[in-house]
């Protein structure tokens, strides 16, 4: 891989890259979050 | 129930990775932005491998030394490694589209193999869920959990034996990494706050794997 020296012109390829920023960490979140309220649930009983 | 030191450090970390990523790394020449999706998919593709390898690790010491700690932590490993595998077949073909112009090609071993993976681990986890019987659950998907784990050399070797349209590694072999500083500079702090977040989620799920079993055995008690 090589780095640009100007900055490159493919802004449709930005938008690949914002949806998988995204999912990846919406999902990392989210499965956070569902170990915190299982244990959470689980106390509760 | 108090957040652990690890879940906030492993949280900073993932954040920081991403601020590092997204406006203090460089562009890529040739792929321009879509480029910055490898400082998520490869570090969640080796966090997958460490997770699976460890549950193999596991798996293998509870089967010889019957410890429930060693099962409790394979289980925990495996659901977090299944999380880390999605992560890393949803980021791929979405890196894929823009540079080899489709999402998914069936005849790419690395893909499909890592897909079988997943799969395998999945199975994994149904499993578990589908024997009640403590002891035998353990031994069945501690076989389980050992046998998915060979396929991770497998897919590692998958470009050396296969043509494939994955590249040939660009870090991970003999010679220097063919990765600029700057990116190289990212990229293994990536490694880490991923790997961070990987023990904070495995000891967040052993927990509560752990006061599950023994609710459980508490009500057995009472029964």
């Amino acid at each position: 891989m090589q780095l640009s020296q100007t900055r490159p012109n493919m802004p449709e390829t930005s938008s690949y890259y914002h949806v998988a920023y995204t999912v990846a960490l919406s999902i990392y979140a989210l499965y956070g979050i569902s170990l915190y309220l299982r244990r959470k649930r689980l106390r509760g009983k | 129930m108090k957040i652990s030191w690890l879940d906030t450090v492993a949280g900073l970390a993932v954040v920081g990775t991403v601020v590092r990523a997204a406006f203090f790394t460089p562009l890529e020449a040739k792929q321009g932005a879509a480029q910055k999706i490898f400082y998520i998919h490869v570090p969640s593709a080796w966090v997958a491998f460490l997770a699976f390898g460890l549950v193999a690790v596991a798996s293998a010491a509870f089967l010889w030394l019957r410890d429930p700690r060693l099962d409790r932590f394979a289980e925990s490993s495996a659901e977090v490694g299944v999380i880390f595998t999605s992560v890393v077949l949803i980021t791929g073909p979405l890196w894929a589209k823009p540079i080899w112009g489709a999402y998914w090609a069936w005849w790419d071993v690395r893909l499909v193999s890592t897909l079988f993976l997943w799969f395998i681990y999945v199975s994994y986890i149904v499993l578990r869920g589908a024997i009640d019987a403590p002891e035998m659950r353990a031994r069945y998907s501690a076989v389980l959990g050992i046998l998915g784990a060979l396929l991770i050399p497998f897919i590692h070797l998958s470009v050396y034996l296969f043509a494939t349209m994955h590249p040939m590694p660009i870090v991970g072999k003999p010679s220097a990494p063919s990765l600029p500083n700057e990116m190289l500079l990212t990229l293994f702090i990536s490694l880490t706050s991923f790997t961070l977040l990987y023990f904070a989620f495995v000891r967040s799920r052993y927990r509560y794997a752990f006061e599950r079993d023994a609710a459980l055995a508490n009500a057995a008690q009472h029964a």
